[in-house]
């Protein structure tokens, strides 16, 4: 079919197929040969199948306050996002070293705490953290490590510089989804895979297996791994429910299990009690423990910070490390890389404006047309506030928030984010995205091969979120041919 | 190694499956027997409601036991729990929460079946599409039971699944041969069966895909006695009540803490043993249906105390069982 490739591009941003000259890119070009070759009823024909394979599969996520039906099919595009290896191996090494600074960081903190004392890091900003457990003060999980699982967010400006846009350690999703996407593009195009030399994703839940498996605290026998999910109306049940199925763990909500007066936690099985050796959490601290946490929670377990303290079950990611996912935090990680590993960040941070200085508050209350503003502890795109697309009236409440809690907020400059061809209605148009790789670490470190591409559907959007209006892309890491 | 939770909603999924599966078998039987009908022959539509057991709801929704209301009550109706579409909106939502359990193709045939459903439930089907959406049906859910004999290993949450499965076939067995209680009849010369009601028990006999057994190792005749007699008692033939009770005991066998879910098993089994002739003449069949399902609810009781419903005394040494 004909892309239109000289229409195609319209703004100043990047386009990670089509280079400015409107030539493909050279990790596009065979992909870009092979739609070129598609009939355009043969590409649709096959977002048909690959929509309708959504349906079938039940590939779901679903939305809060929807009313009656409460999954929803995951809204999918069938043009990849292409990236070559070269660039990938380079970000990949920049993901290990910072969730290997992150995880120094939270065990610091919740120990010597030696980088406060140092001054690198302001003793202020501990104390208002809203993510900083004290219960989880002077524990040390095995490898030092506390955020085992990560999901990073990275952009691309215009200038084509990639970015860490946030470090989700906290309860990060959408791996699911991004070893879904890679089967529908198999069965919708599978004469692509021989086309083009694509890097296979599918490792990821062995090692996410392996990573948990290493945190048993029954070392040399074979260890008995949960899922605790919040249920069926999370708006990740479908991953909670797929992860627990490709790596062979029970899918447990709080009610299921139960802590012994011998501080192990045991689920309730049609045999009796068995123990459980490591959970893998989906639902935040708060919930984990009413005895320690919230009292009205009814998702957690009564007992099982007593159970992880006394090192009889391992909790991924561990009770408190989402201390460092908080968007101040992130401004430091720099410094963080730097104190801990005394090297220079391989990847880099979006510059940001910490609304508790008063210059760099200033500063934001006077370009909140400019600025994008972000809550420091809030996730799913929920409380941003996109300066040059909000109403007056949305950047005054903004400004009123910032004022009466300067430490819950930061601001960084609109970025441009990249764009990838999208097939919308009958051609194609350039949408927004960005890129989520999945870090594990326990024994050793583990990097997926690309990540999820969330796209922006709405034409102009930047807002990714499936939550409000994202959809996903397969993404390819790509050895370039000559 | 198996959640009680679990172990639940596998056993839920299996009985809605199976449920449904057999509201379309009854629903068809019903059908064939209304075309076989003789002239001065009478069909009681409310009847066919009493004998799933929902008259009280029934009459809530609709005026009158009409046809078309009762159809649309058995088949679409979403206020009906025991609809076909509930049945399978149920068990895909069981199904949906053990899709780490159940083989991927399952669970995509399973929501396939619920889609198909959903579409067919907005509108109201004449006779014709209302047989081939039931045909359809059935062999998606036949599908289904293939791909659990076939591509899952046949492990503690298999037992589950035909523990359910054949629990629920075996109650609803003994409800389909209650249907020709609806049919009235004018009788026949000298008070003798009328001879249409052979015609009847062909009918209900075919929407159990049980004829040609039936005339391989049934009686020769095709009457009342024979059919009933057959369909409960025939060690063989995979619908008929003490072939799933024979099953359901496998199943527990193959479970642990099984003595009480096994002595109900086998009150039933002793029930049917012990039946003689006369428990399955006209007069006495439907109150001796009603046993055996009040005994089949008994086993359901049972399993369910055993396995769904955690025992403190399991856990000596556990908070709750300190502090209860």
């Amino acid at each position: 079919m004909d892309l239109g490739l000289e229409r195609y591009l319209r703004s100043d941003g990047f386009d990670e197929f089509v280079a400015p000259d409107g030539q493909p890119r050279p990790a596009a070009r065979a992909l870009c040969n092979y739609l070129m070759g598609l009939a355009g009823e043969d590409l649709q024909a096959r977002r048909a199948a690959v929509d309708a394979a959504i349906v079938t599969m039940g590939i779901t996520f679903t939305t809060y306050g929807d009313g009656a039906s409460i999954d929803r099919a995951w809204p999918f595009d069938p043009i990849p996002r292409v990236m070559p290896a070269r660039e990938w191996a380079q970000i990949d090494r920049g993901l290990r070293q910072r969730l290997t600074a992150l995880n120094l960081f939270i065990d610091d903190l919740y120990n010597a705490q030696k980088i406060v004392k140092d001054g690198v890091f302001p003793a202020e900003l501990l104390a208002n953290s809203r993510n900083f457990r004290v219960q989880c003060r002077g524990m040390s999980p095995r490898f030092g490590v506390w955020a085992h699982i990560c999901g990073t967010d990275l952009v691309r400006d215009k200038d084509g510089t990639v970015y860490v846009l946030e470090d989700n350690l906290r309860v990060p999703s959408g791996v699911s989804y991004m070893l879904e996407n890679r089967i529908l593009m198999k069965s919708a195009f599978p004469e692509l895979f021989e086309i083009c030399r694509i890097q296979p994703v599918d490792g990821y839940t062995d090692a996410l297996y392996g990573m948990l498996a290493a945190l048993s605290p029954r070392l040399g026998e074979r260890p008995v791994i949960a899922l605790l999910t919040p249920g069926i109306f999370n708006s990740a049940y479908f991953e909670h429910s797929y992860l627990a199925q490709q790596i062979g763990a029970q899918l447990v909500q709080g009610s299921d299990l139960l802590v012994g007066s011998d501080d192990v936690v045991y689920m309730k099985t049609i045999a009796g009690l068995r123990r459980v050796d490591v959970i893998y959490r989906r639902i935040d601290d708060d919930f984990l423990d009413p005895d320690v946490f919230r009292e009205d929670s009814a998702l957690g377990v009564n007992g099982l910070m007593r159970a992880w303290r006394k090192g009889n079950v391992a909790i991924a990611n561990a009770p408190g490390a989402g201390v460092a996912d908080d968007k101040v935090v992130y401004a430091f990680v720099p410094e963080i890389i730097k104190y801990y590993l005394d090297q220079d960040p391989i990847l880099q941070n979006v510059p940001s404006f910490l609304c508790y200085r008063e210059k760099d508050r200033e500063h934001v209350l006077a370009n909140l047309d400019k600025l994008v503003v972000k809550p420091a502890n809030e996730s799913g795109g929920y409380g941003i506030l996109i300066g040059p697309q909000a109403t007056p009236e949305a950047r005054r409440q903004t400004a009123e928030r910032v004022k009466a809690d300067p430490r819950g907020f930061m601001a960084q400059p609109t970025l441009t984010l990249s764009t990838v061809p999208t097939l919308i209605g009958d051609g194609i148009a350039p949408r927004h995205v960005d890129m989520r790789p999945f870090v594990l670490q326990s024994n050793s470190l583990y990097a997926t091969t690309g990540g999820l591409t969330r796209v922006a559907l709405p034409e102009g959007s930047l807002v990714v979120n499936s939550s409000q209006g994202g959809g996903s892309k397969d993404t390819w890491i790509v050895e370039e041919t000559a | 190694m198996m959640l009680s939770r679990a172990a639940e909603n596998l056993y839920w999924m299996s009985r809605y499956l199976e449920r449904a599966e057999n509201t379309a078998r009854l629903i068809n039987a019903t059908s064939q027997l209304l075309l076989d009908l003789p002239r001065g022959a009478f069909f009681g539509w409310d009847n066919l409601i009493q004998i799933v057991g929902l008259g009280a709801l029934y009459q809530q929704i609709y005026p009158e036991p009409s046809e078309a209301n009762v159809m649309d009550f058995l088949v679409s109706a979403q206020r009906n729990p025991g609809s076909i579409h509930s049945c399978v909106k149920y068990a895909r939502e069981n199904c949906r929460v053990m899709r780490d359990v159940l083989p991927r193709e399952l669970w995509e045939r399973v929501n396939a079946m619920y889609l198909a459903s959903l579409r067919q439930s907005q509108n109201r089907m004449g006779h014709v599409e209302r047989r081939r959406v039931l045909q359809d049906m059935i062999r998606d859910r036949q599908a289904v039971s293939g791909l659990l004999t076939d591509c899952m290993s046949h492990d503690v949450a298999y037992q589950f699944l035909r523990l359910g499965e054949h629990l629920e076939r075996a109650d609803m067995t003994t409800r389909i041969l209650d249907i020709t209680a609806a049919v009235q009849l004018p009788s026949g010369p000298n008070n003798a069966e009328h001879p249409a009601a052979g015609l009847l028990w062909v009918g209900v006999l075919n929407s159990m895909s049980a004829f040609q057994m039936y005339r391989r190792h049934g009686s020769n005749r095709v009457d009342g006695e024979g059919v009933v007699s057959y369909l409960v008692r025939d060690v063989e033939f995979p619908r008929a009540v003490i072939y799933c009770l024979d099953e359901i005991e496998t199943r527990l066998a193959n479970l642990p803490h099984n003595m009480d879910p096994l002595r109900a098993l086998r009150v039933a089994h002793r029930r049917i043993d012990r039946m003689t002739g006369e428990d399955l003449a006209p007069h006495r069949r439907h109150e001796t249906l009603d046993h055996i399902q009040e005994d089949l609810a008994r086993i359901h009781d049972s399993v369910a105390a055993e396995y769904f419903h955690f025992h403190r005394g399991q856990a000596p040494q556990t908070d709750e069982a300190r502090s209860a």
